[in-house]
């Protein structure tokens, strides 16, 4: 059977159509954003005290249902992976990306994301959060010369749970759901420990 | 009328994924937000100063004319025009900041300012945040999107502490 999606990458939409099914897929992403409770960083920064763990059971629960779907597109033959954008693996990089972003993020109670929701509801710190990311952006711009070995360094590819573990597609995506809800039962039993001493 | 609640989170969640396979199968990518900013910095600092395009990170975004016409920068634009649709039509939106009753807006506002900062920087490292890069890599099977996600949550957890006075009450 041939496949035929990505519709954009398999050549079915020219980038201009691409370009206005943006906004459209935009708009619902933020939409769902904000009906999940993004929208605010009452919502996002509680999760690291593990008080309101709301935002880590949509996430966990989004990443099962688009995994899913996928697994079975390609399955079935309608969906070519190859063709999915998949990042570049710059283990180093990544791992002190993730350091990094961790502690901005408890700090300031926001990501890129839902600070764009956050603005369009009227938070004034989602709006200082945007200023410091333009800020952040030129930093990192005019210090890049200074780090490019490390940021590029430790490159593994399109670095996939198949490949690391030499299974099937099929294999990976049984794996990505096992952590998934290991991280949400984490989660709920941080919850219920924190309410209980909170309670006492 | 009565206000639309938030959804809950289970429902949310399947409701988000569903939206990220429909941005998967249409155009081969899901969501993305901070390579917006970082493209409408580039494009910013270039009209001041034209000499940027040469800038050794920052090229790679102006070399094919405006940094502007990109997949991401008006999914992103969507992104607020969604979420202010969604807030308008559940009546959320005021001006406020959101933080803890006894600490103070000013150093709530530089926190935020000084957290985007860092933000900026990580996703630049990382190569996309909490959406590129958590949200669609690991739904595609990314290895490196879970090392990213985990050192983000890890990190978070370990400094939580310094930050407990601002979000006390905060629920």
């Amino acid at each position: 059977m041939e496949t035929i999606l990505p519709l954009y990458t398999s050549g079915f939409l020219d980038s201009n159509t691409n370009l206005w099914l943006a906004l459209a897929i935009g708009i619902m992403f933020g939409f769902i954003l904000e009906r999940a409770g993004f929208g605010t960083a009452g919502h996002i920064a509680p999760v690291f005290y593990f008080k309101n763990i709301m935002v880590a059971q949509v996430m966990v629960s989004a990443i099962v249902t688009a995994a899913t779907l996928l697994i079975l597109g390609i399955s079935f033959g309608y969906i070519d992976y190859n063709n999915v954008f998949v990042p570049t693996t710059y283990l180093w990089a990544y791992l002190v990306g993730g350091l990094i972003f961790g502690i901005g993020m408890v700090m300031s109670g926001w990501c890129p994301g839902t600070s764009l929701v956050g603005i369009a509801t009227g938070k004034i710190d989602a709006l200082f959060f945007a200023l410091g990311l333009f800020v952040g952006m030129f930093i990192y711009f005019d210090f890049y010369q200074y780090i490019i070995d490390f940021a590029n360094g430790a490159n593994l590819g399109k670095f996939t749970i198949d490949k690391a573990l030499n299974i099937s597609l099929q294999g990976a995506y049984l794996v990505t759901v096992a952590v998934a809800l290991g991280l949400l039962f984490f989660m709920i039993a941080m919850h219920k420990l924190a309410k209980n001493k909170g309670e006492k | 009328m009565k206000k639309p609640n938030y959804w809950p989170p289970i429902i949310g969640g399947i409701i988000l994924g569903i939206a990220l396979f429909i941005s998967f199968v249409v155009a081969g990518q899901g969501m993305g937000a901070s390579g917006a900013f970082a493209r409408a910095t580039a494009q910013a600092v270039y009209t001041v100063n034209p000499d940027f395009a040469q800038n050794a990170y920052a090229s790679k975004y102006l070399k094919n004319g405006n940094a502007l016409i990109n997949w991401t920068v008006i999914e992103a634009l969507g992104i607020f025009i969604g979420g202010l649709l969604s807030a308008l039509i559940a009546k959320r939106i005021k001006p406020e900041i959101t933080k803890s009753k006894d600490f103070s807006s000013f150093k709530r506002l530089f926190f935020a300012f000084l957290g985007g900062i860092l933000v900026a920087v990580a996703t630049r490292l990382a190569r996309g945040c909490t959406s590129g890069q958590a949200l669609d890599g690991a739904a595609a099977f990314s290895v490196g999107s879970w090392i990213f996600m985990l050192a983000a949550f890890g990190a978070g957890f370990l400094v939580a502490f310094l930050f407990a006075k601002q979000w006390k009450g905060v629920e």
